[in-house]
């Protein structure tokens, strides 16, 4: 036989020209920046259990999930139902296959800080595979009302006034809905609301793990979706004033998640963004005639700086380089990074997740987010828990601990995970947070959504000594952005029915203010288009401010 | 005078000397003739090696890779020790996107050739398109340790390395790589795309500086360097290095997106727009200049037209989706 080398050689060039350049993508955690050596003083401990908060969060198969709905949790929220003062806990569940009555959502209600569950007492028993929440005041009656969206019909629940809610289930339409926020875009004083789906979703037809090339996760069989399944869309009801709804909009072919509606472009008007899995996100701008147009792309707020869609799940806003201007940021799949999205103006937005030193996990899931101070020194931090959606895949731990920047100032945040306390570095696989001064102590607290455990109160005890404000507005405010002056800066903050990961943070907003012994100004873009400007006297407190009262 | 040599090889009808005057002809460019022979001798000796191989290689150079494999997998089960039998069968499987086949025979030709590093460095090429990057990563480095003084072979264990998202170890073989290869353009690039990775900017400069000291139409190491400087908030020296990587290769997509990220920087919107025009003309099927096209529009108040833009942007998304899709690593399914 001949001897065939020299042409068996040319076939390996052959096959070696399929050698693949340098790869520009994939997210290497970058380099963390020097330790400031500045100190924190914030220590978060989770006093869940110390403080009465016992529940457990039920999704679908604990070890194994089937399908996407076992996967993606609840959001939870912080809302003073009763107005007394003290925001109490309401936590959305969900259900498992089979077991129709298992789960259900919890209400506690919170007592001096300790929290007693009065779900029975107030009618909120409803079960179901529950997604999210958001919260507002409905019918005017200045109780909040409570949305919650599910896999099958959603359910408002009103607020009586009299320490309980009544169930009002809307239309089963077969649909998951997922995020939800009410504002009021026409400026008619009624609360609209606007809902987000996240996939086509049928039991009967849905597809097993591994059945699919998107049922597959780095070689392993997992359950399918999102890609693949039909996508979700959203849908926007128009209050008619008597406090109920009529379909305004509907809008197809994206996977939502998180909705958060505040004025954006600073026009004035209420804008909706929406956080989608594996689809460009959605930065839908009011039109002021009672229409939106979908400019996600245009702005820089649809996609990754390098024009890449991701796993959009949480978001929150806040003023994070304290230029007075409504930044966004939000939480993304594994092996990626989050959003920080600067408000350039205009309606313009720019990622500077890298410059900012956000950009140092992105080995986990990232869920629920906060822009909040927890060391009132006057700069946004970060919070964000984590949390993998396959419950056993090798080098992929399902629990993860929760991370925390600090904002240094100057655009720059440092992970100060490891020194903030055990309820941070604590692990769970975690989904919605919310963000609120539950103790009434001047400082942030938190609640955590913990996959098939309880939930976490990780309670701030803040050694900072800087002072704060909080802001209660009239009427609930929703979308509304305050302005604080203080200290030669703009601190702006917007009043959201819905942020994080479909989870709520109450209605006060908490400004840090550093050592400042005053403040020089404060300023509230109220929803109606009315700008006003308030004096405060004093500091470490609450102010509540009613709309037409201020200067214009 | 074919005729005559077929006629005699005919003659003469045991499959060895069949073969062997099919290989003369084959030389000969006579390959139709060549074929017959050896089908001949094939149907003579259904087990004749010389013969299925023959075949089987014939077939992989004229690109007919399925007939290719069937003579080859006959080959290969006349005589299972055979190199080239399973090589070639390999190759053949590999360009009918049989990558798992293919690499399972290769893997049985390592076996026979266990420090064949050509084949190494096909095998970790293959691993890495079916996504198998941590096999590709030990198949690279497996070569490697053969013959450190390849520097292709560091790029290869590299690049599977970052794809697996290992990218520490993907970093530290671009530091052997450059303490072996010291005045490498591409040894002091690789150092310096890590860093950049890992978002290590300062430090990755002087590398991208030494590469374009060593090498003046390398232009990898001008679009990094403009890169980190674009993020520093330099745009207008940013700007030169993308004008100096698009010099090179004006074809550099990534280099004229950020191009005109930087034109934006310093409100040259006139600018930008026109070199996103230029690189969804050079570029047709990416969505990417279109996408960043929508958002220079919208910036100049041309609405309609940054819609337009985004709607193109979103139908070349749709139309190819994995363009924007980062592969995810899987280990190789034994079975």
């Amino acid at each position: 036989m001949r001897d065939f080398t020299i042409l068996i050689a040319s076939l390996a060039l052959l096959a070696g020209a399929f050698a693949q350049g340098i790869s520009t993508q994939g997210a290497a955690a970058a380099a963390r920046m020097k330790p400031s050596g500045r100190p924190f003083g914030v220590k978060l401990t989770d006093v869940a259990a110390q403080v009465g908060l016992r529940a457990r969060f039920v999704s679908g198969g604990e070890s194994t999930k089937k399908y996407i709905l076992e996967a993606n949790g609840n959001g939870v929220a912080f809302l003073d139902y009763d107005n007394d003062g003290w925001d109490d806990i309401f936590l959305v569940n969900g259900t498992q296959f089979g077991a129709a009555q298992a789960g259900g959502n919890y209400l506690f209600h919170n007592e001096r800080g300790r929290f007693v569950d009065v779900t029975r007492r107030a009618g909120m028993t409803h079960t179901g595979w529950g997604s999210g929440a958001c919260v507002g005041d409905v019918d005017r009656d200045g109780f909040d009302d409570v949305f919650v969206t599910y896999w099958g019909a959603n359910v408002l629940f009103r607020n009586t006034g009299k320490g309980g809610f009544k169930e009002e289930v809307w239309p089963d339409k077969g649909e998951w809905s997922t995020g939800c926020s009410f504002l009021d875009y026409d400026r008619d004083g009624q609360l609209d609301l606007v809902v987000t789906r996240y996939v086509g979703f049928e039991l009967a037809k849905a597809p097993l793990p591994g059945s699919a090339a998107n049922c597959q996760w780095k070689g392993a069989p997992v359950f399918c979706g999102p890609r693949g399944l039909p996508t979700g869309g959203l849908t926007l009801y128009r209050g008619k004033g008597d406090g109920t709804f009529t379909e305004a909009m509907r809008r197809e072919g994206f996977y939502g998640f998180t909705t958060v509606a505040t004025d954006l472009n600073e026009d004035g008007w209420t804008d909706i963004y929406i956080a989608s899995d594996s689809s460009p996100s959605l930065f839908l701008r009011n039109n002021r005639n009672g229409t939106f147009t979908e400019l996600g792309a245009e702005t820089g707020l649809a996609f990754n700086e390098h024009g890449y869609e991701q796993g959009g799940m949480g978001v929150a806003a806040g003023d994070f380089d304290n230029d007075g201007r409504l930044d966004l940021i939000k939480t993304n799949f594994a092996g990626d990074y989050p959003n920080l999205y600067r408000n350039i103006g205009g309606g313009i937005f720019e990622d500077v997740v890298m410059k900012a030193g956000l950009a140092v996990n992105p080995q986990y899931v990232a869920w629920g987010v906060g822009l909040v101070d927890f060391d009132n020194d006057g700069w946004l931090d970060v919070f964000q828990v984590n949390g993998h959606v396959f419950p056993r895949l090798a080098g992929e731990p399902y629990a993860n601990p929760r991370l925390l920047y600090r904002n240094l100032g100057g655009g720059k945040f440092e992970d100060v995970s490891t020194i903030a306390g055990p309820g941070v570095a604590q692990r769970a696989s975690s989904r919605g947070a919310a963000f609120a001064d539950f103790d009434n102590d001047g400082d942030i607290d938190v609640l955590i959504m913990n996959m098939h455990e309880g939930p976490s109160l990780l309670r701030n005890d803040s050694t900072s000594g800087n002072g704060w404000l909080q802001v209660l507005l009239s009427g609930g405010g929703l979308g509304a952005v305050v302005t604080l002056e203080v200290g030669g800066r703009k601190q702006a903050q917007t009043v959201l029915s819905q942020t994080s990961f479909l989870s709520y943070n109450g209605r006060r907003l908490h400004f840090g203010l550093g050592k400042a012994a005053k403040v020089d100004g404060l300023t509230v873009a109220w929803p109606s288009g009315r700008t006003e400007r308030f004096a405060v006297e004093g500091v470490n407190k609450l102010v509540r401010l009613e709309e037409g009262t201020g200067k214009k | 005078m074919t005729t005559l040599v077929l006629a005699f090889a005919l003659m003469q009808a045991t499959p060895d000397a069949l073969s062997e005057q099919a290989i003369e002809l084959a030389s000969a460019g006579s390959v139709e003739e060549a074929v017959g022979l050896w089908r001949k001798a094939v149907q003579m000796a259904p087990a004749h090696f010389p013969s299925l191989f023959n075949l089987g290689f014939t077939a992989v150079r004229q690109g007919q890779d399925e007939e290719a494999a069937q003579w080859l997998r006959r080959a290969a089960a006349a005589n299972p020790k055979d190199f080239n039998t399973a090589y070639l069968l390999g190759t053949a499987l590999a360009r009918q996107n049989q990558t798992e086949e293919a690499l399972r025979v290769w893997r049985t030709a390592l076996a026979l050739q266990p420090e064949n590093r050509k084949l190494m460095q096909v095998m970790s090429v293959e691993y890495s398109k079916g996504r198998y990057f941590a096999d590709a990563a030990r198949m690279a480095e497996a070569a490697l340790r053969l013959a450190p003084e390849e520097m292709p072979l560091y790029f290869l264990a590299m690049k599977a390395r970052q794809d697996a998202g290992q990218f520490d170890e993907a970093h530290a073989l671009a530091r052997r790589a450059l303490g072996r290869f010291p005045e490498s353009a591409r040894a002091n690039f690789e150092v310096g795309f890590h860093l950049h990775k890992m978002g290590r900017w300062d430090e990755a400069m002087p590398y991208f500086e030494k590469a374009i000291t060593l090498d003046g139409v390398y232009e990898e190491p001008h679009y990094f360097r403009g890169d980190v400087l674009l993020r520093q908030e330099d745009p207008a020296q940013a700007e030169a290095e993308f004008r100096k990587a698009l010099e090179r290769r004006a074809e550099y997509t990534v280099a004229r997106l950020a191009l005109a990220r930087a034109l934006m920087a310093q409100g040259k919107l006139e600018g930008a727009a026109e070199e996103l025009r230029e690189a969804a003309h050079r570029d047709e099927g990416n969505p990417q200049p279109h996408l960043l096209l929508s958002q220079v529009l919208f910036r100049m108040g041309k609405t309609e037209e940054a819609k337009a833009a985004k709607e193109v942007s979103q139908r070349l998304r749709t139309a190819k989706p994995e363009l924007l899709n980062v592969p995810q690593p899987r280990p190789f399914p034994n079975r």
